[in-house]
């Protein structure tokens, strides 16, 4: 056999890695290394030559759980069309060649194969097969079979989440759930934007997210965790099925179940590990010096043209093009670099009659694809036990303790990176004063800043220290066996987080210099506790099936920060970094901040069913805040399911195995809001009087009072199961409400804007998914997935006014009933004035003294005037159409998935293009700089090079907001699974080895460099990077 | 037996739920870390003065934008060359443009500055429930209403019809309705008379409590400006007439200095923005940003000293006119002169340019030929010597002067050739007083034109003074020296509502 050669290999890796790549490179080698143990090699050879060895089997099929013995199931002898089928009391009888191997298969349990070895008696029991819908999902403080449900949750498992290589495991559901939208976010160790059906509260003041339970407690985000440790992600979408946590549950609920233990089962070590490279992808394309020249030769600057001249003057002309610079910098080019990551994760479960553990550890790392000192390293530990102290209580733990040390980057040089004109170099020998790096700075040409980014990824470092543990602990007393019990859960969260930015000192120039070199410590201690208390009846009557939860939960979180900052610190000895050892203690940069809010809620839930058949469901909570001047929310929801295929008439319809209905009502409050002191307060300030600091006070003239804020949410859905259980299809539609949306309204004449509940929202949509998989044969199956959902986002109303104003006043965005919220709101380019003919015909152009090359803005009202009346809804920065499909093919131990995922409808606001309203001594991108209007017929898109600085080109438009849809490809896997492989005799674990590409390839129209923008604001974002990496798994 | 065993486990838990029930009280506790404004104790009338501070920190902290906006339209000064901040100088040309962001800064931030001026009034008549000395309170008002009115003068100037607002609570403000510039200008010389028997009879510099602070005569400077606006010519001899007659202020022997470090808290002021650096190389400070009016490039004295923006141009219209009258203090003070300046000087002006004009400041700053325009703003300018050791950012240390006494004096040669009459000197001495420091001849019988002509001497590129009086005086051919490129008319004196405060106040679609 050839794969004898590698098993006589000496070196282990080197067989190891043999494999990987036999698997990718030689098929044949696979197959005879798969098949030496499998039965069908047996059976193949061996009809002819045992044929004659006939013998009789019999023996009894039964239900592996209930015992209960199985009719009608099938035996068939393998690879033949010979077979029989077991008979009322389970019992068959067949002749088969000696060395046979019988398949034993039912519908609703896992088909079984066992060879006969020569005897004639075999009894099987079979285990259920665990269909999606026999699947067990968490709902909060409980748990349920997916046919159970009478309202929406999605659920991912791990070996979905283990395929993206990602230190946020919520990244892994982009494009796998519908109605969920992620926006990654690309800077190492930080977290995805996540939006469950649309938008719930108002955004902007970071309470968009979801609620995360991981295993039992409440998270704003789930940084800390490895995606290793997850086992399940339970997405709660409707508003029914997030009601139990009422309080926090308006956007949404994702329960995470971290990896247990289980009774009475083998140990079982697994290592699973991953290195992978990231690469900037679709890095947008700056105008490089021939095309920034004749841009800034054109824009009718005077101080423009001599800043080239100057350029030209100090580094030459380009060789190429005499009118142009020599030097063409590309800035992203300078400060972008491969980032690697790898993550390693070993994990050691298993269990006794008594007890069951799971105890892991893992690494991660990444490195930014900033370069500069930007990555990201997590070191977890892990531990998750349960003990049955005696026949009535069991007793269990579960901590996780995360070590985080992040080196975030300077994100201000993405956007000088954007903004930094190409005509001067990286470095600059010829400034004699420069230290202690030579940079070049373009102020030297002219312009009014050094615009260099190397200033701010050499002179910079933002180092976090985060450290979190989560503590959980609970007993569980079964006060009547298998019927009623109490469970206590205490939760403590302790994260410690310390940072310590610091600006080191350096001169270039007069305007690109830092003087004093500054540090800056703080240190911010979150510690949240909950306590949560549970009673649940689960009983039967008949047909009646019911089970009632009874809770009740305490909060209390806490927020402590410190801060302090000094200047002029020995920069050189990095171990010296202390205000201590600062020349002076910044007075301004002191703050000591805090919070503390408790809450306290209540809860019920019932469960009914008859027979399996009909289902009612129904929570109340009632939740106390500290937050809003009205206490209490009480939260109720309902909802009802209708198995329709365990209906009599429905048992002739052969193609559906499972069919039900349901709907489901719900009402949620949302406590993510900032609290509303409810009365004015009182801010010190202080000011320079006579050279001395002196300290007074300012009272707020505005105020927040606060009620909750309320989601209520309608979900209709279906769920099915078609064609022997292989297609499985979830519908929803949903109309979810908020109500008393507390909106930032903008105050008038002062500025600012105060909390108040002034508006109601809508968002609805229809969510599918469609899950089909099919074994072709035993060494063939395959899977093929989609999902799509669609989101329509309105303001209903604003209690009585027009419009609410967002956004900023140059780019202003506005909720309007019946429009999106914060759609983009300005001017729509009907196209630019090509020749003063035209400029001539247009009342509006002269009364505006417009010139050729300028904008014809769309006059709506047709009054010849083109004013704030003219404005119109130029479109909204959520996706209304979001999709995702996927395939899987296996071919023996062979597996190729590929992930594919996009969305439409989004805007986005190409905010770096509007820079120039403050500034014209910038870049712009090559497409504009190619493109604007250089004569008639040049361009009917783009002004002039000289429009683009009048204030008349400038107005908020279409111009800046630009079509955010795209599609991509998001993940490819191939991967390679070794079993039951013998290695010298010893037995090889189970090994798989994968290749994965992430976020292979997107496709898109807009004109910026990442188009994953969590508010549609374009203005400088970290990159999303794609992720090339190899990894194994192994399972002793 | 076991039925017993279980209800001891119930009641274990439902007494559990019983104790934690009692924690409902925490649920109506303050928030952490916010100090509850309606608990402060009042009784502790020794910190009444804190929401006076906190007005002046307001008041001080005013961002760069708003005085040049205010101030850019008068034939005194450019805002520089285009290609930057192209509607700031389209403003200067006249062509309004409702969505420039300058227009809602402005008014926003002056509206914001009214607020904490309403507000720093109702906080102290809380105190003054307890306080003792009640005049100490009636002080404290009176000082939170000058410093209201100006920044009411300042919008009303620049936007015709305003709102007068007077409570802390903007929430009035939908059905509110706009006080024409006359009723404004009135309210505020109103203002200004209930405010000035409270105000303390001393110099500003003189206030122990706040120095620098608003007194007495600040708020009759503020008087005698809104009835200049009004025309009531007596109205201003009048409040100016007090100011002169006080003997409080008098102006600086040298007015280079005046707009140095030796104009901190000088006797010429009436009203200052104050900033410091605390006389310290690093660190905390207050400042201005003062960048915006200096020199784009320069080899200062003080190597390391950063530069300026190079955006506050005085107009080469003032230099010549300057020029023609033989003024070498005012203008050497005024304007700094790049190379490229001095050469288009000699290429544009008729006379001979004289040997003193130098791209060298008196302080030894060389300025260079910047992008933006051929002449810097003088007036604004620090000298990098006379920086803090250790600071370096351009004009750090300065104060900002808003209200000097050669205005007040001006004013009051204005209105008395206007046909006012005069308790203290007459219209040739204020003249004469003005023309002496600058080292000119005096005059006698003074007119309306060379009262103006001094005003524009003394006062270019400050506070827009120039602009508005010609446009009070009808001047209009004067504001059109951009020789062809803009023409001002009637219909231009006042700037647009911003957009953003037109979305919010229906009020202002309809002006």
């Amino acid at each position: 056999m050839k794969s004898k050669l590698y098993f006589n290999s000496n070196n282990k890796w080197a067989w190891l890695l043999a494999i990987l790549f036999g698997v990718l490179i030689c098929n044949p080698l696979v197959l005879s290394a798969n098949t030496a143990h499998s039965g069908k090699d047996g059976s193949g050879n061996g009809p002819l030559n045992f044929q004659q060895q006939q013998i009789e089997v019999s023996g009894t099929v039964t239900d592996a759980q209930s015992g209960d013995p199985l009719p009608g199931v099938n035996i068939i002898i393998q690879g033949t069309t010979q077979g029989t089928t077991t008979n009322m009391d389970g019992n068959y009888t067949i002749e088969a060649p000696g060395d046979a191997t019988l398949v034993y298969s039912f519908v609703g349990y896992q088909q079984q194969a066992i060879q006969v070895n020569g005897r004639n008696e075999i009894n099987v029991a079979l285990q259920q097969a665990v269909t999606e819908l026999e699947e067990v999902v968490a709902i909060g403080y409980g748990t349920a079979k997916r046919k159970d449900l009478t309202s929406s949750i999605s659920t991912v498992s791990s070996d979905e989440i283990d395929k993206t290589p990602t230190a946020d495991a919520l990244q892994s559901l982009q494009g796998k759930v519908s109605g969920v939208e992620i926006v990654s976010s690309g800077a190492p160790g930080t977290s995805p934007t996540v939006r469950v059906r649309g938008i719930g509260s108002y955004p902007g003041r970071g309470n968009e997210s979801p609620l995360y339970v991981v295993d039992g407690a409440f998270y704003d985000n789930i940084d800390f965790l490895n995606t290793s440790q997850i086992e399940s992600m339970s997405v709660l979408k409707s508003a029914s099925a997030a009601a139990i946590y009422g309080v926090r549950a308006a956007n949404g609920v994702i329960v995470i179940e971290t990896k247990s233990g289980e009774f009475d089962r083998e140990t079982q070590i697994t290592y699973d590990g991953y290195y992978g490279v990231q690469i900037a992808q679709d890095v947008v394309k700056m105008a490089n010096a021939e095309q920034y020249s004749r841009m800034a030769m054109n824009s009718g600057s005077a101080a423009d043209s001599l800043y080239i001249l100057n350029a030209m003057q100090r580094y030459g002309r380009s060789r190429k093009n005499p009118n142009v610079p020599a030097v063409n910098t590309d800035w992203y080019d300078e400060i972008l670099r491969p980032g690697p990551m790898q993550n390693h994760s070993l994990t050691i479960s298993g269990g006794t009659s008594k007890s069951s553990y799971s105890i892991g550890s893992s690494y991660f790392n990444q490195k930014g694809i900033l370069d500069m000192k930007n990555n990201y390293n997590r070191f977890n530990l892990r531990t998750k036990a349960d003990y049955r102290a005696n026949d009535w209580l069991t007793i269990g733990g579960n901590v996780i303790f995360s070590d985080a040390q992040r080196y975030a980057p300077e994100n201000s040089a993405w956007r000088r990176a954007y903004h930094a004109v190409p005509i001067f170099p990286p470095y600059d020998n010829q400034i004699d004063e420069a230290e202690p790096l030579k940079l070049g700075a373009a102020d030297i040409l002219g312009y009014r800043g050094g615009q260099n980014p190397l200033a701010a990824t050499e002179f910079n470092e933002n180092h976090i220290l985060t450290r979190k543990i989560l503590a959980n602990f609970y007993a569980e007393v079964e006060l009547i066996p298998e019927k009623l019990t109490i469970k206590t859960t205490y939760n403590h969260s302790y994260t410690s987080i310390q940072g310590e930015n610091v600006g080191l000192s350096y001169f270039v120039t007069e305007k690109m210099q830092r003087e004093n070199a500054n540090l800056n410590k703080y240190t911010n201690i979150f510690s949240d506790k909950i306590w949560d208390n549970q009673l649940t009846y689960d009983d039967s009557f008949g047909n009646h099936n019911l089970k009632v939860m009874l809770g009740h939960s305490f909060r209390d979180e806490s927020y402590q920060r410190l801060a302090a900052g000094g200047l002029n610190f020995p920069e050189e000895q990095r171990t010296a970094w202390y205000l201590d050892k600062a020349d002076e203690i910044n007075e301004d940069a002191v703050g000591d901040d805090g919070s503390r809010l408790y809450g306290l809620s209540y809860f019920g839930r019932v469960q009914y069913n008859f027979n399996n058949k009909y289902y009612l469901y129904g929570t109340m909570r009632a939740d106390g805040t500290q937050k809003y001047q009205q206490k209490w929310g009480y939260f109720p929801s309902f909802g009802a399911g209708w198995s329709i295929s365990q209906e009599s008439f429905m048992q002739n319809v052969d193609f559906i195995d499972f069919l039900k209905i349901r709907a489901s009502w719900g009402q949620l409050g949302n406590d993510k809001i900032q609290p509303s002191a409810g009365t004015a307060t009182t801010n010190v300030v202080n000011t320079a009087i006579d050279g001395s600091l002196v300290s007074g006070t300012q009272r707020t003239s505005t105020y927040s009072v606060l009620e909750w804020e309320l989601v209520e949410e309608f979900d209709v859905g279906l769920t099915t199961t078609l064609f022997d259980n292989r297609l499985n299809l979830d519908f929803d539609y949903f109309i979810r409400d908020t109500k008393n949306a507390a909106i930032n309204v903008q105050r008038p004449l002062l500025g600012g804007s105060t909390l108040k509940n002034q508006g109601e929202i809508r968002n609805s949509g229809i969510e599918l998914s469609l899950n089909w998989s099919d074994n072709i044969s035993d060494s063939w199956s395959y899977s093929l997935g989609g999902n799509m959902s669609t989101l329509n986002n309105e303001v209903l109303n604003l209690f009585g006014q027009p419009y609410l104003n967002g956004g900023s006043a140059e780019f202003r965005q506005r909720s309007i009933p019946g429009e999106p919220l914060l759609a983009f709101y300005g001017w729509e380019v009907a196209g630019v004035y090509q020749n003063q003919q035209e400029i001539e015909n247009d009342p509006i152009a002269v009364n505006n003294g417009l010139v050729p090359g300028d904008f014809k803005y769309v006059d709506q009202n047709n009054d010849d005037q083109i004013d704030a009346e003219d404005r119109v809804v130029l479109g909204s920065y959520f996706p209304n159409f979001k999709y995702g499909f996927n395939f899987r093919v296996n071919y023996n131990n062979l597996s190729l998935s590929a992930d594919f995922m996009g969305k439409m409808g989004n805007k986005i606001l190409n905010r770096k293009r509007g820079e120039i309203i403050w500034t014209s001594d910038l870049n712009k991108d090559a497409e504009l700089a190619n493109n604007l209007w250089r004569g008639e017929g040049t361009s009917n898109k783009y002004p002039s090079a000289s429009g683009l600085r009048r204030g008349w080109n400038q107005k908020m438009s279409d111009y800046f907001v630009e079509d955010g849809s795209y599609f991509r490809i998001r993940n490819v896997q191939l991967s390679y699974t070794i079993k039951d492989q013998n290695f010298m005799g010893v037995e090889m674990p189970q090994t798989r080895f994968y290749v994965t590409a992430e976020r292979l390839l997107t496709i898109s129209d807009y004109n910026g460099f990442a188009n994953e923008i969590p508010d549609g604001i374009d203005d400088f974002m970290y990159p999303t990077p794609s992720v090339y990496n190899i990894g194994v798994n192994i399972q002793f | 037996m076991k039925i017993n065993k279980y209800s001891i486990k119930l009641f274990v838990f439902i007494g559990l739920l019983v104790g934690i029930s009692g924690c409902e009280d925490i649920l109506h506790e303050p928030l952490e870390n916010t100090i509850v404004a309606e608990e402060t104790d009042y009784t502790q009338t020794e910190n009444m003065i804190s929401p006076v501070i906190g007005l002046y920190a307001e008041f001080y902290g005013m961002g760069w934008e708003k005085l040049p906006l205010v101030s850019v339209r008068g034939d005194d000064v450019n805002k520089g060359a285009q290609g930057d901040q192209q509607p700031f100088g389209e403003t200067d040309k006249f062509n309004y443009n409702e969505g420039y962001w300058m227009y809602n800064s402005t008014w926003q931030g002056f509206y914001q500055g009214v607020f904490t001026a309403n507000s720093t009034i109702e906080e102290v008549n809380k105190y003054k429930e307890h306080a003792d000395n009640k005049a100490l309170a009636d002080k404290y008002i009176a000082e939170a209403k000058v410093i209201r009115a100006w920044y009411l003068f300042q919008l009303s100037r620049v936007w015709g019809k305003i709102f007068i607002v007077e409570s802390s609570d903007p929430s009035g403000l939908f059905n509110m309705e706009l006080s024409t510039k006359e009723e404004v200008m009135q309210y505020i010389s109103d203002q200004m008379d209930q405010a000035i028997p409270n105000l303390p009879d001393s110099h500003p510099n003189q206030r122990e409590d706040i120095t620098g602070g608003v007194t007495r005569y600040t708020a009759l400077a503020i008087k005698a400006q809104a009835n200049l606006e009004l025309e009531n010519y007596q109205g201003v001899a009048d409040a100016t007439s007090q100011i002169i007659s006080s003997g409080l202020f008098s102006l600086h022997d040298d007015f280079y200095q005046l707009f140095k470090l030796e104009g901190k808290l000088n006797d010429e002021n009436l009203l200052e923005l104050q900033y410091s650096d605390f006389g310290q190389g690093s660190g905390e400070q207050r400042r201005h940003l003062f960048n915006f009016y200096g020199p784009q490039s320069w080899t200062p004295a003080r190597e390391g000293a950063g530069s300026g923006w190079g955006f506050w141009e005085p107009t080469l219209e003032y230099i010549k006119f300057m020029l023609d009258r033989g003024e070498q203090v005012r203008l050497q003070t005024t304007v700094l002169f790049t190379p490229d300046g001095i050469t288009e000087l000699e290429n544009e002006y008729d006379g001979t340019v004289p040997d003193w004009i130098s791209n060298e400041t008196p302080s030894g700053d060389i300025i260079e030929n910047g992008p933006r325009a051929n002449f810097f703003s003088g007036k604004y300018y620090l000298p990098s010597n006379q920086l803090t050791q250790g600071r370096t950012a351009y004009g750090s240390n300065k104060n900002y002067q808003l209200i000097r006494y050669a205005e007040v004096l001006l004013m009051h040669a204005e209105a008395l050739v206007q046909g006012a009459s005069s308790n203290s000197i007459s219209a040739d001495e204020a003249v004469n007083l003005v023309r002496e420091r600058a080292g000119l001849d005096p005059l006698s019988n003074v007119t309306l034109d060379q009262v103006m002509e001094e005003k524009y001497a003394e006062l270019a590129t400050e506070m827009g003074i120039r602009f508005y009086d010609m446009v009070r005086l009808e001047r209009y051919e004067e504001l059109n020296y951009h020789e062809g490129e803009a023409e001002f008319t009637e219909d231009k004196i006042f700037l647009p509502y911003p957009l953003n405060q037109q979305d919010l106040l229906p009020q202002l679609q309809n002006e």
